[in-house]
């Protein structure tokens, strides 16, 4: 598969897509992912292979261990192609929040590719040989780009995969999950790595699935539920309608249809933000360039060389994170904030599972808009970026699995349509969105 | 001005693996950072994962104090910055501990244990070519990170820095029952101190390593209090640095710049819950402790009271030593007599504990048969003790090799005769009514044995030679 690396190396230099890509094919065949070209995302260690999520603090690490789904995947046959893009440690929307390269739309290249995972979603859109994603969401970071880029991005359940390789963003909210060009890919992907392991204490113990197994079985008596608060002010009315015509086609082949609503969508931004930066905040404390990643120049005392590392090591995006971040656990803020953004939390969980009493999926745009052009990007605030995230972080939150699947287009931009389901229920996610691909 | 005292001791667990890895937490002789792996070092990518032994153990230590084991637990971050730790956060337990709520008995005082936890040890600093100020340069082994601690929170019940000493050694001795701690290990147990004089400012004295250090410690700072009282100057709320070798504590930070630590759920990890036969199964193989043991020695030993305490009190390889001697010897009131008065007598005059020492239950038990079988005299055997302590030779080969045992009936009987012959003049001085010539007899005779015989035993033989005379 030699051929697929150079394949790689020129679709990298037209769009942007790897931060590390393998020298030479050491995959092993005889398994389910044979002649398959697994790409990892840069945050998602592979042995000897520079690691570095995205930042230039981990610039030079190369981890002395295979995270456990590269280990599975290779245990398939499969080729680890290389490290794709992404924001900083995931902290963004458009993969724009990286001193590295900043992967373009395969659409439009005046557009972002979406993130955090934006290098896995782009490659999944343009590779021309047999090629599945491992990418990475902590709030959206796989639903996101594989919307703005037309492809299918599947984040399971939390636990279904081990984050045992990882390098931490928010622990408490980090999946890995898969993207593929169709949905029986991203569903054969997950069947490989999915299950429990020894190294990660918060994977589920339930046994291995093969999600597989689920394509094909139509949406016959499927009930599905369109929440309200997710088609509100801010979305795009061209993103509505193109989500409305995917519900009516799950309708239209068995499903039935409920519009509900999860009261506390609203404060589950907020919630989000505060959790996942007060971990990201202990997460990136451990860059200080002591025994991996960035070193400098020995000098001065040992929190002056630190403040050194740090200071050249993360960019704006991350300083940005750890301060607000650390803000929120001090003492005196800690209550009104990261405290009682873990109630909030509790509430989302609430919300979702009195939903899923009543339907089995949920249906919802996975972004309000559309990839947006770089130039739009560049003019937003850093609380206009975090709003983006409105409707894919409430799932995230919850711990819930989601898909999001292509569904028509607006301005010549793919649409995504996003399904959420209850725990552990990625089956019917799969279902779902395959019965939509198959009668499109 | 009453002394108020309340201890943070941190305890490193005798486990064989370390609290969240699979690395060993033995280093003797290890190569620096040899003991290591991605986890332990904090690797990118690497995850926590709970040794249950290590929170086993925790667990047994909180039921012997008496402590509630929580119904659920988890561990929490703890953000600082600073070399020792690999990830810059150390993993510890925070809202949810282990256990709460306990206390430990110090005679009939009641000291209030308020919390039990587990948490991680960070690395070995080595301030090459000085101390943590003039040294060139340091060195970080990281074989100590994530060794398992467990830390014991007292209410401040304590009141001055004898009994904070005797709680420790209590405490020490407890943990040591449990096989929960190494009292041999260096560094083994480290203890923060908190002391202030009633009504006043509390001062946190940190990392003080050693019983003997932490009384030190705290006469230095409750002496430095009062004289601060005395000239009318308050006393700072603060935390103090130790230093052992000046005996002396100085400002390492004020109130105002006391860490915030930031504490978060560790979200690598998940809560514990505990279930009642869990709990039930550890508290089973709990081992006897050291006041149900005492309590044994006197019930069922006959052994006095003091004695029983002095045997437990100085620590569970002298208990060890009484139990395996009176296997080997039924006679406890002997043997305990034999310990508490002249063996640790002996191995104090040595500067040895029991454990440096060659002494072992089998030889010491060979002095005591010498003794009952009449060998040699109790007196002798007094003598001879200091020198088996010295060089742990068989009590009964050094008697042998020396020629020590005493005097048999034949040589005694010979010795009088001839020296009732030599000496008529004192024979007529003892005969017309003066005592004192009968000493002087028993002194020539004891001289002739080389004193291998008791005294009173020869001087009623004397006086016997003399009356059938």
């Amino acid at each position: 598969m030699t051929g697929v690396i150079d394949r790689a190396r020129e679709l990298d230099e037209e769009y942007g897509i790897f931060n590390a890509l393998a020298e030479s094919d050491d995959s092993m065949g005889g398994g389910r992912l044979e002649g398959v070209a697994v790409s990892v995302k840069d945050n998602v260690c592979v042995m000897g292979m520079e690691t570095r999520a995205g930042s230039r603090v981990l610039e030079g690490y190369r981890p002395p261990f295979d995270a456990t789904v590269v280990k599975k995947c290779r245990g398939e046959g499969a080729l680890i192609l290389g490290k794709t893009t992404q924001d900083e440690f995931g902290f963004g929307t458009f993969n724009v929040n990286t001193p590295f390269k900043v992967p373009v739309n395969p659409h439009d290249r005046e557009r972002s590719a979406g993130g955090s995972s934006g290098g896995a979603a782009c490659l999944t859109s343009v590779a021309d040989f047999p090629h599945l994603a491992l990418a990475e969401s902590t709030g959206g970071s796989i639903s996101c780009p594989a919307s703005f880029c037309g492809v299918v991005g599947l984040t399971p359940t939390y636990g279904r995969t081990s984050r045992w390789g990882l390098v931490d963003y928010a622990n408490s909210l980090d999946k890995i999950g898969v993207m593929g060009k169709t949905v029986a890919d991203a569903a054969l992907l997950l069947s490989v790595i999915s299950g429990p392991d020894e190294y990660d204490s918060t994977v589920s113990q339930a046994p291995p699935e093969d999600f597989t197994g689920y394509l094909g079985n139509g949406v016959e008596g499927l009930r599905v539920g369109v929440p309200r608060e997710y088609f509100g002010e801010g979305v795009d009315p061209g993103v509505s309608e193109a989500v409305w015509g995917a519900v009516k086609g799950l309708e239209a082949l068995g499903a039935t249809v409920k519009e509900l609503s999860l009261p506390h969508t609203g404060v589950s931004l907020a919630s989000y933000y505060i959790i996942a930066m007060a971990e990201a905040s202990t997460n990136l404390a451990k860059f200080s360039g002591l025994r991996y990643g960035l070193h400098l120049p020995l000098e001065g005392a040992f929190d002056e060389y630190f403040s050194r590392v740090r200071a050249r090591g993360f960019s704006e995006e991350a300083k940005r994170r750890i301060i607000l971040g650390t803000f929120t656990r001090m003492a005196g803020y800690r209550d009104a904030y990261y405290m009682k953004a873990l109630r909030v939390r509790t509430r989302v969980i609430e919300d979702f599972k009195r939903a899923f009493a009543e339907v089995d999926i949920l249906a919802a745009p996975t972004m309000p808009v559309v990839a947006p052009r770089f130039d739009e990007i560049s003019a937003m605030e850093p609380i206009q970026h975090y709003m983006m995230d409105v409707l894919t972080v409430a799932p995230n939150l919850a711990g819930i699995p989601m898909i999001s699947t292509p569904c028509g287009r607006v301005d010549g931009m793919p649409v995504g349509l996003h399904l959420m389901a209850d725990h552990m229920e990625e089956g019917k996610l799969i279902r779902a969105t395959h019965a939509l691909e198959v009668s499109a | 001005m009453k002394a108020v005292i309340g201890l943070e001791v941190h305890v490193q667990l005798e486990t064989e693996s370390k609290l969240f890895c699979g690395c060993s937490t033995d280093s003797e002789g290890a190569e620096p950072n040899g003991n290591t792996c991605p986890i332990c070092l904090g690797f990118p990518g690497a995850k926590p994962k709970v040794n249950r032994r290590a929170v086993e153990h925790a667990v047994k230590i909180a039921r012997a104090l008496d402590c509630e084991v929580q119904p659920r637990f988890y561990f929490s971050r703890k953000s600082y910055f600073y070399p020792d730790m690999p990830k810059n956060f150390q993993i510890t337990q925070y809202e949810m501990p282990l256990a709460l709520g306990g206390h430990l008995l110090l005679d009939d005082r009641r000291i209030g244990i308020t919390r039990v936890h587990m948490e991680e040890d960070p690395a070995r600093l080595v301030h090459v070519g000085g101390s943590i100020s003039s040294s060139l340069y340091t060195l970080i082994d990281h074989n100590r990170s994530g060794v398992p601690l467990v830390e014991i929170v007292t209410e401040p019940d304590l009141t001055s820095s004898r009994e904070a000493r005797l709680f420790l050694r209590k405490l020490s001795l407890i943990l040591e029952h449990l096989g929960a701690y190494d009292p041999g290990r260096e560094g083994g147990l480290r203890v923060d101190a908190n002391v202030s004089l009633e009504g006043g400012q509390r001062v946190e004295v940190k990392n003080i390593t050693g019983f003997r250090a932490v009384e030190d410690a705290l006469n230095y700072e409750i002496i430095r209090q009062e004289s601060m009282a005395d000239m009318g100057i308050s006393v700072m709320r603060e935390t103090r640095h130790y230093d052992a070798e000046s005996n002396t504590t100085s400002t390492l930070r004020l109130k105002e710049q006391e860490e915030d630590y930031g504490y978060i759920t560790e979200p690598d990890l998940v809560r514990i819950d505990v279930d009642e036969a869990w709990i039930a199964r550890l508290e089973s193989e709990m081992p006897e402790l050291p006041d149900a043991r005492i309590q044994r020695y006197v019930e069922e030993s006959g052994v006095p009271r003091f004695q029983a305490g002095i045997m437990v009190n100085t620590g569970l390889d002298l208990s060890r030593f009484f139990e395996e001697s009176i296997r080997l010897f039924p006679r406890p009131g002997v043997v305990a007599n034999w310990i508490v008065t002249f063996l640790l007598k002996s191995l104090n005059y040595e500067g040895l504990s029991l454990r440096e020492s060659k002494v072992n239950p089998e030889t010491f038990v060979e002095l005591l048969a010498l003794i009952e079988e009449g060998t040699i005299t109790e007196r002798l055997a007094r003598e001879l003790i200091k020198e088996y302590v010295g060089t742990g030779e068989s009590p009964r080969a050094l008697v042998e090799r020396r020629g020590l045992a005493s005097a048999g009936r034949d040589e005694l009987g010979e010795a009088i005769g001839e020296v009732l012959s030599d000496n008529r003049k004192a024979v007529a001085d003892y005969r017309a009514g003066q005592t004192r010539a009968l000493d002087y007899l028993l002194g020539q005779v004891l001289r002739r044995i080389r004193a291998r015989g008791d005294p009173v035993e020869v001087k009623r033989l004397i006086r016997e030679a003399l009356d059938s005379e």
